[in-house]
């Protein structure tokens, strides 16, 4: 265990009090609805530490799908350096072979349900059954998960696309390029994505056509105007903490919307037979490679006669922003991803995003301003621009990532996502099944109708949520943004409940209880291993949920209503079973709670 | 009774602005003047909204069939024109396009064509997002202020959803009217009910927006009236009913997301415990709805009008939706799936306000909404982004059979009305259009400039087609 330091342990506990009595004075009934202080601020230093199990557990509900108990003690005995660059390390898990393995036991038709399968097995960390060693055999790359979830809700692609919702080797290949490039530059992160088959079916760059004249015909924008708008540079200058500059200045203009679909043209499907047919070509099965692999350019419906209008920004390498014609695909590709990459927008761009994505929906511009800082200039001897692996580090170990939840108490967090919910509770509660599969993601209705989102899903390239969004009431009228609300309806306030319901109360270890509790695929949560805790000691039980799900920020008046409803499941309930239905109501109250449901 | 429902309103408002800024409590005072001062509504009329999300291509789903408008469209859009198989409107003297062509609906339109014809609908043309009124020349030396982020999808669906591209801050123009009229409800649920999800349209600062699925009203089943309840035991379960509720009780918690998730949470079981109760009485309707996402929509629609009284509701604004507009490539494939998925539903919708059971084919009208409309010019397979575009507004109510507005040149070269990049310049505004709906709906005159403060800056108020 790390032993604190750089603080004086009464000048900490000094603090904490002062914090109290703050607290005190907001507290309207007898029991607070605050965290309790903790014995320290943050004058350690962001990357000291972690110092607490608390600290442990929330610094890996930031960076991951949520804590186990063995994860807390690892990361209290090796620090959250040595813990970042084990995960940087980390080798990537997979989905393409678990897609081969099912499809080679027999299951001919394979849909964009078992792509979804593997994404939650590797969230989850429950193995891959495709793979030598398991269950034992997760990659323990969950830093690299997380990341990988947050970039596919900023690089989208969906299966909402007609063709895609039929392809998951393609959908596959996508959510591994995305794992894969999590820790890379920023710039072969956007080049990769641009040139994915996924990204060009879904935003139609694919076999995109020059201008023609005699048919009256231009390129396709569709590409050009959502690269810019949405994965790079967005639509107004920004200051590099992530403000917009004065007057809202647009970055660009629709020539620069023409001129980068000029760009986008002569890129196919890597297949020799592309060369001639160019729009006539493709993949022959779900399975073909091409599916998979980067576009390769066809220079000859490759419009090289016209000049391009690219940004124009202060300091930009091409003059005016104009990219004289004479290049070819490639060529022309690589100068117009390196116009966008290098625009000032960037930095800011990709940390604000990020930061809603992992930490915080409201982070200050100091905040923004500091990782921007080390988008533009990582610190190494290199000075790299783009290194996303230092953008992560920079993130989390920031101090208001590490300290926010005192230094702004009643706005810090974000809203946590219900398929992140989802995953933690099968996470941090061990969760198995016998075969490896996860039937519990594809019922029907399919599981983002049920809780309004599941990775590769989104209705539009906008992404299940915008991250402006503010909920209407006392978030809009403070002006502060709340992304995850928007697919907060109505309905998925109810549905949500539901779904974690079944979870918590039909799945686990040894039910019978539900259609479909005791099938080989079903995850089971280890639910009745804490049920001797759960009659013996509830208040223990509390302490232990409240640790891994909450980071121990459950407030004492929380705590009391928990403790409440377990006391009151006696023996006449559920005979044997009172013990695990303890653990049910405990999880279930937790996962719909407010307190829970904002991860601080 | 009218004293103690003004008391609970303000009691009501004041939950509803608790926490707000002074400033926005201020900017909304007007609004809730005239809120408090609204009586009760005699009467019954619906808005229900249909949002085209993606940008609809109205050029290719309303198309010339005479004259030069017709040399131009084929010209103009090559492969992709829709020249065979159209259905032809047939409009009044007198209510004819104002460019004097004939023209007529897509191939995928034939109910929506009948509606026309027999004058249940009506066609407004080239409507999109303004500041002002704005010409060629004004666009092209930037003397007039235009929308920030034309062509941007959601910027520009933010913008046909509040009508105010000048402030990005703006709640939806339905919500406003909401806000405006909701106290002339006697029922205890939201004005704005929403089908498909969380929209812009129907915010308010008053009134939130109420969603349900077109499946119907789901129940928690924690609180013991779920289809999963019996896991846990049956019956009511009073433990779990009251830690729940202590753990969502409005503004307890100590972060303002908390208070926000737990207002949601709160106000979601609320309103379903009474939908479904009032649901309970939905008679059962004949019509036959397609069994397609906006057919199942305009469905649950019809059902929750068919308990109007039992909610209590006299004033009721809906939100449906329907996606995959954005119809860069495969158009032509594309566009026939949409179009005919839209001209089923509006038309079964009709015909359900029509029976007996609902009677108020005169009291709900319909209309359409997008992002855009789409480029003039087409690239190999489909159109990219555009500003101006058609719409449609059906209902018993609607002065039907008639265009309104001035359709656009489809010319390829110097067309007049192109901003110079292939986008149609609009010649009506959304505020007209919203107005005009609006008023239709029951917000008086004196408060159009309340809930549209650019209308006055445009030649009319009201369009004349409802």
């Amino acid at each position: 265990m790390r032993s604190g330091s750089g603080m004086g342990v009464h000048r900490r506990i000094a603090f904490a009090l002062t914090f109290a009595v703050v607290a005190t004075t907001r507290v309207f009934a007898s029991l607070s609805h605050f965290p309790d202080a903790m014995f320290h601020d943050g004058m350690e230093g962001a990357a000291a530490g972690p110092f607490t199990d608390a600290d442990a557990a929330r610094f890996i509900a930031q960076a991951t799908f949520g804590a186990t108990t063995a994860d807390i003690a690892h990361l209290r005995q090796i620090g959250y350096t040595a813990w970042l660059n084990e995960q940087f390390a980390a080798m990537p898990s997979t989905e393409v072979s678990y897609l081969d393995w099912v499809r080679t036991g027999g299951q001919d038709y394979i849909n964009d349900d078992a792509r979804l399968e593997i994404w939650a097995a590797n969230a989850a960390g429950t193995g891959d059954p495709s793979r030598s060693g398991f269950p034992a055999n997760a990659r323990n790359d969950q830093l690299r998960q997380r990341v990988a979830f947050a970039l596919s809700e900023i690089f989208v692609v969906s299966n909402s696309n007609g063709t895609l919702a039929y392809e998951p080797w393609c959908l596959a290949s996508y959510d591994e390029l995305l794992a894969d490039d999590a820790f890379v530059n920023y710039r072969t992160l956007l080049e990769d994505v641009t040139r994915h088959p996924a990204m060009g079916i879904f935003l139609s760059s694919i076999q995109n056509m020059k201008a023609d004249a005699a048919a009256n015909t231009h390129p396709d924008q569709n590409y050009a105007r959502e690269v810019m708008q949405l994965f790079s540079v967005g639509l107004v200058q920004l200051n590099l903490d992530g403000t917009p500059s004065a007057g809202d200045a647009p970055t660009y203009s629709q020539a620069t919307v023409e001129g980068f679909a000029a760009v986008f043209t002569g890129w196919d499907w890597d297949d020799p037979r592309c060369q001639d047919a160019y729009e006539n070509c493709g993949p022959s099965t779900d399975d073909d490679p091409i599916w998979r692999l980067p576009m390769q350019p066809v220079d000859a419906f490759h419009d090289d006669t016209s000049d391009k209008q690219l940004l124009n920004y202060t300091g930009v390498a091409l003059a005016g922003g104009l990219l004289a014609h004479g290049g070819n695909t490639q060529t022309e590709l690589t100068q117009a991803l390196d116009n966008v990459f290098h625009h000032p927008n960037v930095g800011p761009f990709v940390a604000t995003r990020l930061i809603r994505r992992l930490v915080t929906s409201n982070p200050t511009p100091a905040y923004v301003s500091r990782v921007a800082t080390i988008f533009n200039d990582d610190r190494s001897a290199q000075h790299v621009r783009g290194n996303l692996r230092a953008v992560v580090q920079a993130i989390l170990l920031d101090p208001e990532a590490r300290y926010g939840q005192w230094q702004n108490p009643t706005v810090f967090g974000k809203l946590r996502e219900p398929i992140v919910k989802l995953v933690h509770l099968w996470r941090s509660m061990n969760a198995t099944s016998v075969s490896g599969r996860v039937n519990g993601l594809t019922p029907y209705p399919p599981i983002e109708e049920q809780i309004g989102e599941a990775p590769l899903r989104s209705p539009t390239v906008f992404n299940f949520f915008v991250p402006n969004y503010q909920q209407s009431g006392e978030v809009l009228s403070r002006g502060l943004f709340s992304p995850e609300f928007q697919i907060l309806t109505d309905s998925l306030a109810v549905a949500t409940p539901n779904l974690l319901y079944h979870q918590v109360f039909c799945n686990y270890t040894g039910s019978e209880d539900c259609y479909g509790s005791d099938d080989d695929g079903t995850l089971q949560i280890a639910a009745p291993a804490d049920a001797s805790l759960a009659m013996s000691n509830p208040s223990a039980l509390i302490d232990k949920y409240n640790l891994l799900f909450m980071s121990g920020q459950m407030s004492p008046f929380m705590k009391s209503i928990l403790l409440n409803r377990l006391n009151a499941i006696t023996d006449g309930n559920r005979g044997a079973s009172t013990g695990t239905f303890r653990v049910q109501h405990a999880l279930y109250l937790i996962l719909n709670s407010p307190e829970y449901s904002v991860q601080k | 009774m009218h004293v103690n429902r003004r008391e609970f309103l303000r009691k009501s408002i004041c939950a509803a602005l608790g926490g707000a800024s002074l400033y926005s409590a201020l900017g909304n005072l007007r609004l809730v003047q005239a809120a408090t001062n609204q009586t009760l509504f005699s009467d019954y009329k619906a808005l229900v909204c249909i949002f085209l999300y993606g940008g609809n291509d109205s050029l290719n789903t309303l198309v010339p069939t005479s004259g030069i408008p017709l040399t131009n469209y084929k010209s103009l859009r090559g492969g992709l024109a829709q020249t065979t198989g159209l259905h032809a409107l047939t409009p009044l003297a007198g209510g004819g396009a104002s460019d004097s062509a004939n023209y007529a609906l897509h191939p995928g339109m034939p109910e929506l064509a009948t509606l026309f014809n027999s004058g249940k609908a009506a066609v407004v043309a080239n409507v999109g997002t303004l500041l002002y009124p704005t010409s060629q020349l004004q666009f092209q030396n930037g003397s007039i202020a235009v929308p920030p982020q034309l062509l941007s999808h959601n910027d520009q669906q933010s913008q046909w959803q509040t009508s105010r591209p000048d402030d990005a801050s703006a709640n939806g123009w339905g919500g406003r009217v909401a806000d405006l009229l909701h106290s002339g409800n006697s029922g205890q649920i939201p004005m704005s009910v929403s089908v498909s999800g969380t929209n812009l349209f129907q915010r308010g600062s008053i009134v939130n927006q109420y969603g349900v699925d077109p499946s119907g009203v789901t129940a928690m089943n924690y609180l013991g009236d779920g289809s999963e309840t019996w896991i846990i035991g049956d019956g009511p379960i009073d433990d779990d009913v009251t830690a729940y509720n202590a753990l969502i009780a409005s503004g307890t918690q100590s972060n303002v997301l908390e208070r926000a998730f737990a207002d949601v949470n709160s106000r979601a079981i609320t309103n379903y415990q009474l939908v479904t109760a009032a649901l309970q009485s939905a008679p059962t309707l004949t019509t036959q709805f397609p069994n397609t996402d906006l057919g199942n929509q305009l469905a649950m629609v019809a059902k929750l009008i068919s308990v109007r009284s039992a909610l209590g509701m006299s004033r009721q604004v809906f939100f449906v939706s329907t996606g995959n507009y954005d119809t860069h490539s495969d158009q032509i494939e594309n566009q026939q799936d949409n179009l005919s998925e839209l001209s089923q539903a509006v038309s079964a919708f009709y015909n359900a306000t029509t029976e007996p059971a609902l009677n108020v084919a005169n009291n709900v009208t319909t209309f359409t909404a997008s992002d855009f409309g789409r480029s003039l010019q087409a690239n190999s397979s489909g159109t990219d982004h555009g500003w101006g575009g058609h719409h449609f507004v059906v209902g018993g109510a609607v002065r039907g059979q008639r265009f309104y507005g001035t359709m656009p040149s489809l010319a390829s070269n110097k067309n007049p009305d192109d901003t110079g990049y292939g986008q149609i310049i609009p010649t009506l505004a959304v505020d007209q259009y919203a107005a005009t709906l609006a008023t239709w709906f029951g917000v008086a005159s004196g408060d159009l400039a309340t809930v549209f403060p650019n209308l006055g800056r445009f030649s009319s108020a009201n369009l004349g087609f409802v």
